[in-house]
């Protein structure tokens, strides 16, 4: 009988060690997990930024203007066209990457660094830049612009 | 024996063969079609089948609109020289056979409107149409050569031989051909140099159509070298800002009276490669040395312009090195890194700026940027110093937790160790 006592308890103590042990390993791994995803962080892509409310109320752009808005940390330009239609591009030209700018004496986006041009619908039509300027969907929801990538 | 007349021989021996059954049947539709289909030479039977697909043939033109004679006889009646029948014409023939309706604006505008009606008057402008009409020349190109008869289709279409992709192969036809160009006092390596441009590359690999190619530098129809004064104006087309600021230089006056071709000297003509930063300064490899020493004015300039765009492009990457690294840490550093975007275009002017020789006009872009980077890196900094504080909080407040762990074990096996 006293030796059934004995191993009752003797499992009983490897049941608690077997508890206390795995408890304090997934304490360990709860605090050092973390601290090592802190340390070696994932690779940081591209901005993945998929949509932005811009801080510029729609009556604040009047008709053949525009203006460059932060989107993730990349440059866009939010233009009215002068028949009063928000729309917007991204502001990196294709050709080296200078910010472009509108021009309200040609109605156009312009990239002073090469005299490239682009019109109202993002197309380059004179000058260097090799391609079209990216569009993004314009959006005014509750009296704020919402500028969305996936046209 | 001369090509043509053998083809005329070739085209009458066959209308022999088939007179007998021809004046049996009743004249074809086309008995240019009919004839020339059935014969086994293909120099013969190949027009046929090609000019199926030609604009001409869609546009409901046939043999007889170019070679004359009447497709509604047979035999040799459809070949009749007193019906008009040229058979295969001499490149005179064949720019006066086009002229005819490429020049005629009434005609034309019935088929294209927007279609130009001086090629002619163009070609007669070019070296070609000198040569061909001034000096006798029967081997250079007339229409044909370019647009090949039977198979002539619109620029546009991505078969046809001038096309922008396929333009060159067309012109490096003749120009690449060391034998051909034997009489000329021409070299044959341009479509090997081209192939090697920067221009060819955004053609073919980027697959930008409005990249140049042989005929936007020289013409098309008015094929001919710009001369030395025009090659600005024909860089100039697309590098407006280059040329512009070229045009307004000291070193164009200088060109043109050294006779220098004005953006080529430094660029080159066919093999126009990528520029970059190693073409400025007096180092080897870069152009300004060709010209200018130490010594000179004009190479301190160089060097100047050049320490000035190095410094920026060494800022531009520290501030962008250590914004990455702060983003790649988890700091949030999207305003500088969007800011620093400036600084990008500044640096991009700065190197468009060279293009005036002004050390003042390139201190001006660059000095505009370098405050970017300034700021920028400043931001960076200070977002790694603030991971730094982070992590030594991180690092004690896990040290704390751990020295738990550890007494907390310490303390379970000291109650196991009690005696019972």
């Amino acid at each position: 009988m006293a030796d059934n006592g004995g191993r009752a308890r003797q499992s009983r103590r490897g049941f608690v060690n077997w508890i206390l042990g795995t408890g304090v390993g997934g304490l360990l791994a709860a605090v050092l997990y973390p601290v090592g995803r802190y340390l070696i962080p994932p690779e940081a892509g591209e901005s993945a930024a998929a949509s932005v409310t811009l801080s510029i109320r729609p009556e604040d752009v009047p008709p053949n203007s525009g203006q460059i808005f932060k989107f993730g940390n990349q440059p866009g330009i939010l233009v009215r066209t002068p028949s009063g239609e928000l729309r917007a591009f991204s502001a990196a030209c294709p050709h080296l990457g200078c910010i472009v700018q509108y021009r309200d004496d040609f109605s156009r986006v312009w990239c002073a660094c090469h005299n490239g041009h682009f019109d109202l619908n993002g197309r380059n039509i004179e000058g260097p830049p090799p391609g079209p300027l990216e569009i993004y969907a314009v959006n005014v929801r509750e009296g704020q612009i919402v500028v969305s990538r996936d046209v | 024996m001369n090509p043509r007349k053998l083809v005329v021989l070739l085209l009458a021996g066959a209308g022999s063969l088939f007179l007998p059954s021809l004046l049996l049947g009743q004249a074809s539709e086309n008995s240019c079609v009919t004839c020339h289909a059935a014969l086994s030479d293909s120099r013969l039977s190949g027009p046929v089948e090609a000019f199926a697909s030609d604009v001409h043939a869609v546009a409901g033109f046939n043999c007889v609109s170019c070679h004359g004679g009447d497709a509604q006889e047979t035999g040799l009646a459809a070949m009749d020289p007193g019906r008009g029948y040229v058979g295969v014409p001499s490149g005179r023939e064949v720019v006066a056979l086009c002229g005819r309706c490429h020049s005629d604006a009434e005609f034309m505008r019935r088929y294209d409107p927007s279609l130009r009606v001086d090629q002619v008057a163009e070609y007669r402008s070019s070296v070609h149409g000198f040569q061909l009409f001034e000096r006798g020349d029967q081997r250079v190109a007339t229409c044909a050569s370019c647009h090949p008869a039977h198979s002539i289709k619109p620029p546009t279409d991505p078969s046809s031989s001038v096309y922008p992709l396929n333009l060159a192969e067309t012109c490096s036809g003749c120009h690449a051909d060391t034998e051909y160009m034997a009489p000329y006092t021409l070299p044959v390596d341009q479509h090997e140099k081209y192939q090697r441009s920067v221009h060819w590359r955004m053609l073919s690999e980027e697959g930008d159509l409005s990249a140049p190619t042989c005929n936007d530098c020289h013409g098309n129809h008015g094929a001919a070298p710009p001369g030395v004064s025009w090659v600005g104006n024909v860089c100039g087309q697309c590098h407006t800002v280059m040329a512009s600021m070229f045009s307004e230089s000291f070193h164009s006056q200088i060109f043109a009276m050294l006779g220098n071709p004005g953006c080529a000297t430094c660029h080159a003509n066919h093999e126009i490669v990528e520029t970059g930063d190693e073409l400025l300064g007096l180092q080897e490899g870069a152009v300004c040395s060709r010209c200018h020493s130490d010594s000179s004015t004009g190479g301190r300039i160089a060097v100047e312009m050049r320490g000035l765009i190095d410094s920026l492009r060494v800022e531009v990457f520290r501030a962008d090195s250590i914004l990455s690294r702060a983003e790649h840490a988890g700091m949030e550093v999207s305003q500088a890194q969007f800011d620093l975007n400036s600084a990008t275009t500044s640096l991009v002017s700065a190197r468009t700026a060279v293009h005036s020789f002004s050390g003042d006009a390139v201190r001006v872009e660059v000095e505009g940027g370098l405050e970017v980077t300034a700021q920028a890196y400043a931001r960076g900094q200070d977002a790694m110093d603030e991971l730094q504080v982070r992590r030594i909080g991180l690092a004690v407040s896990v040290s704390i937790i751990l020295l738990l762990i550890v007494g907390l074990v310490a303390k379970i096996r000291q109650v196991e160790s009690k005696p019972e």
